[in-house]
């Protein structure tokens, strides 16, 4: 047999079994330096074995690095080197040029057709994207020699990195774009690295160490002047990072009592991550700072822990203005990815006030409006004189009006599964939307939870922050998932209260299996969702992706819209709710 | 008038310090001419409004052309009135000594109000009715001060006079123009510092959520701080005591060493207003900030101006002649902690002090550690050498976590 031939059997055999098991959400190392998947890929270094791979299943590719909406588009193949440097410009070229001899040996008709196979390269070209540590850009730009630069951070640092555009029956591709890849890392002096093993998983959000740079002045803390104002500043930081996490200082002394020495106040790290999830990173880091400590009957609060107990007491009122300040603040960037669901046409009742500070000059001629006296007299005076009128004469240009504004305010009923599989990160991040909600807008939040075998009214709907707090701090997420009784329970609530233009807003990263009225706990559901529209009250559901062929139906009972997200996290929720927001607006005025 | 505690016998703490310091900066500026807009941010009962209408006690004389209500400098008039005359004329009109004007416009004043508009007395006299522009508060503030208490809430509720202070803040100096329909439009100049206060946890929130654009306007921010002595609490109650007040307004105005007091910190004023105009921050300093700008990827080369100002203004005030390093990263907090978020602030802060020790050791020790662990990994993660696809068979090319994984494991 040829070696063309075997090429081109070698590549067909790999096409194969990446679309075998690609279809099986995996992904496989192919040869012994390149791992191949439509996930993101990462190193494994908190194992401590060397040369091993981690195939991320929560991260498609395509979403990860190119910002694509879909899943599984792209092709994520990585070939991993020892330390040496590649120049993607090299790479582009190699897979040009195998690309272009690839065609030619599968059908060497195209010898006779140049211009087309160069077309069908081209094509490719623009698909494949290579990054290294000295560049990226797609294989089409790097092949003319444009290079776009690496930053410090991104993928590509010990590897060739390569994302491929590619359908299913185009797999054999990425063998062949694998054999030019290695050829130019060994062309290039570099030896290839051997991937030892590969393990699929799912990525830990990364938490972020703050105790490499906060610096905190014990001695200083209190009573000194101006010079004391940077310490002030990390000591206020430190406190800002805390209350992200654990919601408030009430919250903040109550995870640092965990660690008070006095048995009774002490909290088991079970309990504590039921109520604020991963508390491990944040006990570390607290330890590098020295606020906590190890020691025989187990950790403790250090005298400087105390101190910022203390601390803490004492400037409640701008710690939780701080706190506040920062809960305001809209999420950073675009980062939220949710997929949308469903429309609806809802027309929205809005509240008209008087402005008394703005006055506007009758332009559309209607005699109605509420006349603003004393200016409509000021501009008669005016203009009589520049019109040369003897005397004060009143025209009707001369009218002038109270501006009318008016708002379409929009109030929210946060309806948030509370079962076992919600505690800890998404527990939290429905809790900080309330507040965030309750915080950026003039509108009443009202919260209802359901877990167990029923669901209550946690927060009536309200103005008041520190209502709303105490409501938030009973939610201890636990047992099942009574979803049609939660919905009961928030049009219910909704009907008794007084409130404008009603939003129901479903927090859940499950589907229902408790039921109300029958057996079957989805039937109840979808029964209790269909009461939501006749209850005129607009509904979104928030769920995660894998639960869309249900929720889709509860939304669609509902006259509503699902969104689906990958993870329930705070920014995920607030820019969903933002955005269904302001389209009701927009809708409204359209 | 209300009665009020001088500028000099304010209680002083922790908290507020800063505000008694940028006020005074903000007039030495004003008075040699370049603006410094300064925001109070607070609780109630942190006395920033106090102490900016407090400032009015000590606000030096500016020399104007006689009864020029836009405050034309004799050597630079401005105002249409006075801008094309020859010398001998404003020589003829001359000139008069006023205290630096203080005007305030609360958050429900009106365009006119605050802009101008038609002059109600011209318009109303009986024997000879004109229609005439009246310059409103901001025009007549020039060459002083401009107070906006509550500030978030005139963002808020009037986007027509944000847009006014963004064209005032936009420059140094602004401008301002007052449009009156049927009236030709007049476009002035303004060197106005605006001062701000308000207080970010009420409605409707911080002026950067509701109007980033003029929060960034602001050269500098002051965070007040809360009194937290029990000493400074009781005297500030004392104070505000009903019988306190009584006692003071029967003595009418400021008692003569109240007086004095205030004239004293007047004095210097002039006197430092006349070192600022000499001088200029040194070279090393002056790359110091440009590359905190270029290292911390700031956005607004407002704030590195803003610090540049506020350094050689606060060496001056301590009544040095020389800036130092310290004046310049006393301002990092006021001039930064609107503009970026708190870890940035706190990163540049640090990296700023770190050449001053107080490293914690413990701290410095782990992250020596892990950065070294790190890059040793980082090295050889893959030691052994693999072989290229190209030489090996067809059978052994695709491998699984299954088959990779040893089964014993
Ligand atoms: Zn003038």
């Amino acid at each position: 047999m040829s070696n063309e031939r075997i090429n081109i059997d070698k590549a067909a055999a790999v096409g194969n079994y990446l679309g075998l098991y690609f279809g099986q959400n995996q992904g496989v190392r192919l040869g012994e330096s390149t791992v191949v998947s439509r996930k993101a890929h990462a190193r494994m270094p908190e194992r401590r074995i060397k040369g091993q791979i981690k195939i991320l299943l929560n991260r498609d590719a395509g979403k990860t690095y190119l910002d694509f909406v879909d899943t599984d588009q792209v092709v994520h193949i990585d070939t991993y080197h020892r330390p040496g440097e590649i120049d993607p410009r090299d790479v582009a070229r190699a897979i040009f040029t195998a690309l272009d001899k690839h065609f030619l040996e599968k059908d060497p008709q195209l010898q006779y057709a140049e211009d087309e196979r160069f077309k069908m390269v081209i094509e490719y070209t623009n698909k494949i994207f290579v990054t290294t540590s000295l560049g990226k850009g797609t294989v089409y730009e790097l092949f003319q020699g444009n290079l776009r630069p690496y930053l410090e951070g991104e993928e590509g640092k010990d590897h060739v990195h390569v994302l491929a555009r590619l359908n299913r029956d185009e797999y054999a591709l990425v063998y062949v774009l694998v054999e030019a890849i290695e050829e130019v890392v060994l062309l290039s002096e570099v030896e290839l690295g051997k991937v030892k093993n590969i393990i699929h998983g799912k990525q830990k959000q990364q938490e972020e160490s703050f105790a490499g740079y906060l610096k905190l002045p014990w001695k200083k803390l209190r009573g000194q002047h101006a010079t004391a104002l940077p310490e002030k500043e990390n000591v206020n930081q430190l406190i800002l990072k805390l209350a992200e996490k654990f919601g408030g200082v009430e919250e903040i002394q109550d995870f640092m009592e965990s660690y008070s020495t006095n048995i009774f106040k002490r909290k088991g790290i079970d309990q504590q991550k039921k109520k604020w999830g991963d508390v491990e990173h944040y006990v570390e880091e607290l330890k590098e700072l020295g606020v906590l400590k190890e020691t025989p009957m187990g950790t403790v609060l250090t005298k400087q822990g105390l101190k910022l107990t203390d601390f803490i007491i004492n400037h409640k009122c701008e710690l939780e203005t701080e706190i506040r300040r920062n809960m305001r603040k809209a999420p950073a960037g675009g980062t939220s990815r949710f997929k949308k669901m469903g429309k609806v046409e809802n027309r929205s009742s809005q509240v008209e006030f008087t402005n008394r500070n703005k006055t506007i000059n009758n332009r559309d001629g209607t005699w109605s409006g509420d006349l603003a006296v004393p200016e409509t007299i000021i501009q008669a005076k005016k203009n009589s004189i520049l019109r040369g009128d003897p005397g004060l004469t009143i025209k009707r240009s001369d009218l002038h009006y109270y501006e009318k504004k008016s708002y379409i305010p929009i109030d929210v009923c946060l309806v948030i599964d509370a079962s076992g599989s919600m505690a800890g990160d998404k527990r939290q991040a429905a809790c900080y939307l309330a507040e965030h909600l309750l915080l950026t807008g003039k509108e009443k939040v009202a919260v209802v939870t359901f877990q167990e075998r029923s669901s209550r009214v946690v927060v009536p709907f309200t103005r008041n922050q520190q209502v709303l707090r105490k409501g938030l701090a009973t939610i201890s997420p636990a047992g099942l998932t009574p979803m049609a009784d939660g919905i009961v329970t928030a049009v219910n609530l909704i009907q008794e209260s007084r409130v404008r233009n009603p939003l129901m807003v479903l927090i859940t990263d499950g589907v229902p299996n408790t039921p109300l009225w029958t057996l079957d706990a989805k039937v109840d559901a979808l029964e209790a969702a269909a009461q939501i529209p006749e209850a005129n009250i607009r509904f979104i559901c928030i769920g995660v992706e894998s639960n869309h062929l249900y929720l889709e139906k509860l939304a669609e009972r509902a006259e509503g819209i699902l969104y689906t997200v990958d993870d329930l996290n705070r920014d995920n929720l607030i820019n969903i709710v933002r955005a269904e927001k302001k389209s009701m607006l927009k809708n409204n005025r359209a | 008038m209300m009665c009020m505690i001088p500028f000099s016998k304010l209680e002083r703490y922790e908290g507020n310090e800063a505000l008694f310091e940028l006020v005074m900066m903000s007039i030495v500026s004003s008075y040699v001419g370049e603006p410094l807009h300064v925001h109070a941010e607070g609780l109630r009962g942190t006395g920033k409004t106090t102490i900016m209408r407090a400032a009015r006690g000590i606000l030096p004389d500016i020399t104007r052309i006689k009864g020029c209500v836009y405050n034309c400098d004799p050597n630079a008039p401005h105002c249409p009135h006075h801008k094309d005359l020859s010398k001998e004329e404003l020589e003829q009109i001359g000139v008069e000594d006023i205290p630096m004007p203080f005007l305030e416009i609360s958050h429900s004043a009106k365009v006119g109000t605050v802009a101008g508009s038609i002059d109600i007395g011209k318009l109303t006299d009986t024997s000879k009715p004109e229609a005439k522009l009246l310059p409103g508060l901001i025009p007549q503030a020039h060459r002083g001060i401009l107070f906006v208490d509550e500030i978030n809430r005139l963002a808020d509720t009037s986007p027509e006079i944000t847009d006014i202070l963004l064209d005032v803040m936009g420059n140094k100096p602004g401008h301002i123009q007052i449009e009156e329909a049927g009236l030709p439009v007049v476009e002035v100049k303004v060197s106005v510092s605006v001062w701000a206060a308000s207080n970010p946890d009420e409605d409707p929130g911080p002026l950067e959520e509701i109007r980033r654009q003029l929060s960034d306007r602001f050269d500098m921010v002051c965070y007040m701080g809360r009194p937290d002595s029990v000493d400074i609490l009781a005297q500030m109650l004392r104070e505000n005591s009903h019988s306190y007040k009584i006692r003071q307004s029967k003595l009418n105005q400021l008692s003569a060493s109240d007086e004095a007091a205030n004239n004293a910190i007047r004095e210097n004023i002039v006197k430092w207003a006349g070192q600022y105009e000499k001088t200029d921050l040194p070279d090393f300093l002056r790359n110091y900030i440009a590359r905190l700008y270029i290292k911390h990827n700031l956005e607004s080369i407002r704030a590195i101006e803003a610090m540049q100002q506020g350094a050689v203004l606060h060496s001056i005030i301590r009544g040095r002649d020389k800036v130092l390093i310290n004046d310049v990263t006393d301002m990092i907090p006021l001039v930064l902690k609107h503009r970026v978020d708190g870890d940035s602030l706190v990163r540049m802060i640090n990296d700023t002090d770190s050449r001053t020790v107080k490293d914690g050791i413990l701290n410095f020790k782990s992250r020596k550690n892990k950065g070294k662990k790190d890059s040793e990994d980082e090295v050889d993660y893959f030691p052994n050498s693999a072989r290229p696809v190209k030489e090996m068979n067809r059978s052994e090319l695709i491998n699984t976590e299954k088959t990779l994984t040893p089964k014993d494991m």
